[in-house]
């Protein structure tokens, strides 16, 4: 099979495992991204931070082992801060990420249709954009990553973080289960501040 | 044990799941996961077949090339959509075609609000993930997995942009 072939074909299928978690997690809901960013509905931050734990310890083996190269981005801290909060923006009125806009079209969301439309003419402008924003604003930095900093190899840090990561887990859970964050229809729709629930079965009323 | 069929997965398996994604990424593509720049292979392929000057920047060549990588991700987030509509069928879900929490959040039934107010936003994420040069997976999943110092600063402006506007520009869900 032709490499391009193939990519596309692998793809697809990554595609379809990682649709499945969004959708199983409830993660792209609206519900539990806006509830997310007003802190009360803490899936998102759950889901994302078990995954960045995994790709962590995955990276760790695969790069430890020699097998991988990591492929981090530059640190452009002018247009990190700046694109960040943009794009953060985006996400809280959104409801979504550029991702989980995708896993919500493919439920039936017709507002997500337009977030898709939106983000293609929000690419298409920052491309006529590029060449001005990249002398502006963006430039060029180093590919750093913590663990040079400390002068320690990659997987030791990587192993690291992902403790830490398992212990704020941990911690997040004992404060409030996942199951609460769920809501009655597993939507995230009619979950209360965090703290309201607490010690109570839900549904509360 | 999680079965295809139930409505809802833990945060823990369904984190783990896309965690594992990053082993075919860096194996098979040699790249780390990441949703965005597909906006801009698509985006700029459309908009290059109105307006040819645009695909004389170099950033767009490089995204509109036919290369692996650049369709690999425009494959991976349509498999995202597919993946989400099967999941969806199997465990029997319903959805109305607009999430019940927009009334609430927007203050407004009204569709045509949703709708503009979604377009917008998707207007902002895009530009902005572009400039960040990266989104919540590229920076955050990928990022922050391999301890990028960059990533950590974009993931936490996006957090912050999207808390302030979520408690100052929407209501309370």
């Amino acid at each position: 099979m032709p490499a391009i072939a193939l990519a596309i074909l692998t793809g697809l299928l990554m595609g379809i495992v990682f649709g499945f978690a969004l959708e199983k997690s409830r993660v792209f809901e609206p519900g539990m991204i806006v509830g997310q960013m007003q802190l009360r509905n803490f899936i998102m931050l759950k889901v994302f931070l078990t995954a960045v734990a995994t790709g962590a310890l995955v990276l760790a083996v695969l790069n430890g082992f020699g097998a991988v190269k990591l492929q981090p981005k530059a640190a452009l801290y002018a247009a990190d801060v700046v694109g960040g909060l943009v794009l953060g923006v985006g996400i809280a009125l959104a409801g979504a990420c550029p991702g989980t806009t995708l896993a919500q079209i493919g439920v039936g969301y017709r507002d997500a249709l337009f977030t898709l439309v939106g983000g293609l003419f929000g690419a298409i402008a920052f491309s006529y954009a590029q060449p001005w924003l990249d002398k502006a604003l963006i430039g060029t930095g180093p590919k750093l990553i913590f663990s040079d900093l400390l002068q320690i190899p990659y997987w030791q840090g990587a192993i690291g973080m992902a403790a830490v990561i398992a212990v704020i887990l941990f911690l997040m859970e004992r404060a409030r289960s996942w199951r609460d964050d769920l809501g009655t229809d597993n939507d995230g729709n009619d979950v209360k501040a965090i703290g309201a629930s607490r010690g109570r079965p839900f549904p509360a009323e | 044990m999680p079965s295809l069929f139930d409505k809802s997965w833990s945060p823990y398996v369904a984190g783990i799941a896309i965690g594992l994604l990053q082993i075919p990424a860096f194996l098979m593509i040699e790249t780390a996961l990441g949703a965005s720049s597909s906006y801009v292979t698509v985006g700029a392929a459309i908009a290059g077949w109105l307006d040819p000057a645009l695909l004389r920047i170099d950033y767009v060549a490089r995204h509109v090339a036919t290369s692996a990588k650049n369709l690999w991700q425009v494959a991976m987030v349509i498999g995202i959509a597919i993946g989400a509509f099967v999941s969806m069928k199997m465990s029997g879900a319903r959805r109305q075609p607009i999430s019940p929490i927009w009334a609430r959040a927007l203050g407004s039934p009204s569709a045509a609000r949703r709708y503009a107010v979604a377009f917008g936003a998707g207007f902002l994420m895009l530009f902005g993930a572009r400039i960040a040069d990266g989104c919540t997976s590229g920076h955050g999943l990928s990022g922050l997995a391999q301890l990028s110092v960059g990533s950590t600063v974009a993931v936490a402006a996006m957090f912050a942009g999207g808390i302030v506007t979520a408690m100052l520009a929407l209501r309370r869900i």
